[in-house]
């Protein structure tokens, strides 16, 4: 009997998960909309399968806290309480408790951090069904009630298979032809059916069969198949406790049950369709897919050189399929959007609900999609996007009314696909950064000299906010303007080769633009020749490139210097940074890049061309090379190092302080 | 007196090996056929009580001969010998008619329990 429940503990995790997100969102809709019958019908069925799932594990903290939550909303069912706001927050605050402990049996923990708050355990009555495994769905008894009425037997079975069957899934198909041959036919089978065709199962199967053979029959006729340990077989229980456990109820059993039968459907159907796969495999194919496009490259550099016409209507077949592969393996690698957005209406809701503010979000372009990783690290930047617009943008609801505005503030979230980027927007309708006071706290830090302070452009000053200095913890709240974390922002989405950009109209509202590039692992480079040797920029940082006469560069303080567009570049020389020889030449190549708002121009011998590559991490033994951030194969089997402007920038201004800090 | 098996494969070490399980099991082997084409041939023959069929085998493979057997007998009891890997196969195999698999590499205690429940 002993079942190893532990293998099932990463779908429950999962599927939880989904559950509580998606409570979360029935428990929101339900605070906007209190008469919504829909609403409390929905969590009311997510918090009973949760009950029973977490029942199943053996996490009975966990199913009692959903015991008593699903008890308060029978209460509310039976029309004995209203649904109030003390009610909505001890539903959130128990998932709250709920999404902890599912977090810590996700680390290897328990179900224990449920307990923390033990106010809405202590008056938890027992579960009175702790042993429900796999729920039956409501559908299955119905059924099991008409074939009975009709003369019908109703059998429970269960099949152990033998410890090591080989090749279960057919062993079952034989199991099943078995019982269905004379016309039987069943009606239930836990693990679903397409979960036993994909082997998808341990070794129990747990079926409810309507027939109208004996029980003896039956299992004369399933024993006969070898490979089977043991065939338990009774008559199938017309239990349904669901009523009992909540008497005072009136649901309207017809409606709401079809209606969570057709919804179970659809989800089986969806979760049928998909396969959960480990983050790290596909790393290692979009890893084996890049050596394919190189050894691909290789292949079509070397034949060139012999034209041999008969490869040739082979290779473009093989160019088209490797690229059809590799846009595939990238979608694979894509999750929608909504994946991080989903997070923020409870977030909205907690901080404008403490900050005293009304808040509504509004969320476009949520199924617009991003590469696995970057939808992982972008949450906690959005996240402080969004509680600064609540904190330091929307305005109290009088100052709004007072202006004109609408009293309820508006903050949106969009996204959509440019190109190859992914743009992400937050913006509010609030009173947007207020210039005069970025400019004060950045001249008290001493990031801005008065004198420069006249001339900077709105955008400048907008700037100034993404710098690490200018919003530190001790800016307090009313002072800070605007700016909490906002170099955090930046620095993560710089880390993922994306781009920020603020505008701000003051008293109108501000949008943050976020860039993101759809994928990791391809990046966009220009190709340099630096004393020989190839080396890759990327795009992302460059902003011009330019080629200038060798008189136009000035020694500055001991710093090569170049006007570029009425502006003063500090340059680094690249050949003389690697230690090259430095070919005197009549004009040199420059490639400006931008870095913390800044330019600076690199000096290479040759430009070369742009092009796509995948980028290879260099491994440990480069791990303190950071001018560096990765190697790329080209397609005639060089490599070129992919140059990291920011570390470069950084390491060369330590050398000489003054002239790079301009 | 026990019952008569045909084995089908076309390597003659398994149809060896599956001889030696067979008869130590008690069973009497009727015959042996080392492709489908052979076993129809046989099985019409020697009307055996039990068919171990392999799958894979030249001219015709077991799938196809099941097919055919099953046709001429409703009532023939097939034993599919599989190899790992041919899930897809077996079940084609059983939607045939076969009665039960063993897989590769036997296990004379499997071959042994296949045979006595299908020989019931």
């Amino acid at each position: 009997m002993a079942i190893d429940m532990s293998q099932y503990l990463g779908i429950f995790v999962e599927e939880s998960k989904e559950n509580i997100q998606s409570l979360n969102d029935s428990i929101l809709e339900l605070e906007s909309n209190p008469e919504s019958k829909n609403a409390i019908d929905e969590i009311f069925r997510l918090m009973h399968t949760l009950k029973g799932t977490s029942a199943t594990m053996g996490f009975q903290r966990m199913s009692k806290l959903c015991h008593t939550l699903e008890s308060k909303l029978d209460e509310v069912r039976s029309g004995k309480k209203r649904v109030d706001e003390s009610l909505i927050d001890e539903l959130l605050s128990g998932l709250d408790r709920l999404n902890e402990a599912i977090e810590n049996i996700e680390k290897g923990g328990d179900d224990s951090p449920v307990e923390k708050d033990g106010k809405v355990i202590d008056n938890a009555q027992p579960v009175e069904n702790p042993k429900s495994e796999a729920v039956i769905p409501d559908s299955v008894f119905d059924v099991a009630k008409n074939a009975i009425q009709n003369g019908f037997d109703v059998q429970q079975i269960t099949i152990d298979l033998i410890k090591d069957a080989t090749m279960k899934s057919a062993r079952m198909y034989i199991v099943f032809k078995r019982i269905e041959e004379d016309g039987s036919q069943i009606i239930y089978s836990d693990p679903s059916v397409e979960d036993i065709e994909k082997e998808n199962f341990d070794r129990r199967v747990k079926l409810v069969v309507i027939t109208k053979r004996s029980l003896a029959e039956m299992r004369e006729s399933i024993s006969n198949v070898s490979e089977i340990e043991n065939v338990s077989i009774e008559k199938f229980q017309m239990k349904k406790e669901e009523k009992k456990e909540v008497p005072t109820s009136k649901i309207e059993p017809e409606k709401s049950d079809t209606q969570i039968q057709n919804e179970n459907e659809k989800r089986r159907a969806k979760l049928a369709k998909s396969v959960r796969v480990d983050v790290e495999k596909l790393d290692s194919l979009m890893n084996l897919m890049a050596e394919l496009v190189i050894s691909r490259s290789r292949i079509e550099e070397t034949l060139k050189q012999y034209r041999i016409k008969e490869m040739d209507e082979s290779l473009s077949q093989l160019s088209r399929i490797t690229l059809d592969l590799q846009s595939t393996v990238m979608k694979i690698r894509m999750i929608p959007v909504s994946f991080v957005f989903e997070r923020f209406p409870r977030t909205v809701r907690d901080l404008s609900k403490s900050m005293n503010k009304k808040v509504e979000l509004i969320i476009e372009g949520e199924e617009t999609e991003l590469d696995r990783t970057v939808a992982d690290e972008i949450g906690e930047p959005l996240t402080h996007l969004i509680r600064n617009a609540i904190d330091h943008g929307i305005e109290s609801e009088e100052e709004r009314i007072n202006l004109g505005k609408p009293p309820v503030g508006t903050i949106k979230l969009s996204a959509h696909q440019e190109g190859d980027s992914v743009i992400i927007e937050v913006s509010d309708d609030g009173r947007g950064f207020d210039k005069d006071k970025i400019l004060k706290k950045a001249i008290e830090k001493g990031i801005v000299q008065e004198y420069e302070a006249a001339k900077m452009t709105t955008e400048e000053i907008l700037n100034i906010t993404f710098l690490p200095g200018f919003s530190t913890n001790d800016v307090s709240t009313e002072v800070s303007g605007r700016g909490v974390g906002m170099d955090v922002v930046k620095n993560v989405v710089e880390s993922l080769n994306g781009s920020v950009y603020l505008e701000s109209v003051e008293k109108k509202g501000s949008k943050v633009t976020i860039r993101l590039p759809l994928t990791l692992s391809i990046i966009q480079v220009l190709l340099v020749e630096i004393c020989k040797q190839i080396y890759a920029i990327p795009i992302s940082v460059i902003d011009s490139t330019l080629s200038i006469k060798s008189e136009e560069l000035k020694d500055l303080e001991g710093m090569k210097t170049a006007i570029v567009r009425n502006e003063l570049v500090p340059l680094i020389d690249m050949r003389e940074y690697f230690g090259g020889e430095i070919v005197s030449n009549s004009r040199a190549e420059l490639v400006v890049a931008k870095y913390k708002g800044k330019k600076y121009g690199l000096i290479v011998d040759r430009l070369i061309r742009q092009q796509d590559i995948v980028i290879k991490a260099l491994g440990k033994f480069f791990k303190d090379t950071r001018e560096f951030s990765g190697g790329a194969i080209l397609g005639n089997g060089s490599i070129a190092l992919i140059i990291d402007v920011p570390s470069l920038v950084e390491k060369a201004s330590q050398g000489s302080k003054t002239a790079l800090t301009i | 007196m026990g019952k008569r098996v045909l084995i089908v494969d076309d390597a003659a070490f398994m149809r060896m090996l599956l001889k030696d399980i067979v008869t130590k099991a008690g069973y009497e082997v009727a015959g042996e056929a080392s492709n489908g084409k052979e076993a129809i041939e046989k099985y019409k023959e020697l009307n055996p009580d039990i068919v171990t069929m392999d799958i894979t085998m030249p001219e015709m493979t077991g799938i196809e001969a099941t097919k055919e057997i099953m046709k001429m007998d409703p009532n023939a009891k097939i034993i599919m010998c599989s190899a790992m890997g041919q899930q897809m196969m077996v079940v084609e195999a059983i939607q045939a008619g076969a009665k039960d698999f063993i897989v590769k590499p036997f296990q004379q205690s499997r071959v042994v329990e296949a045979l006595s429940k299908v020989a019931k």
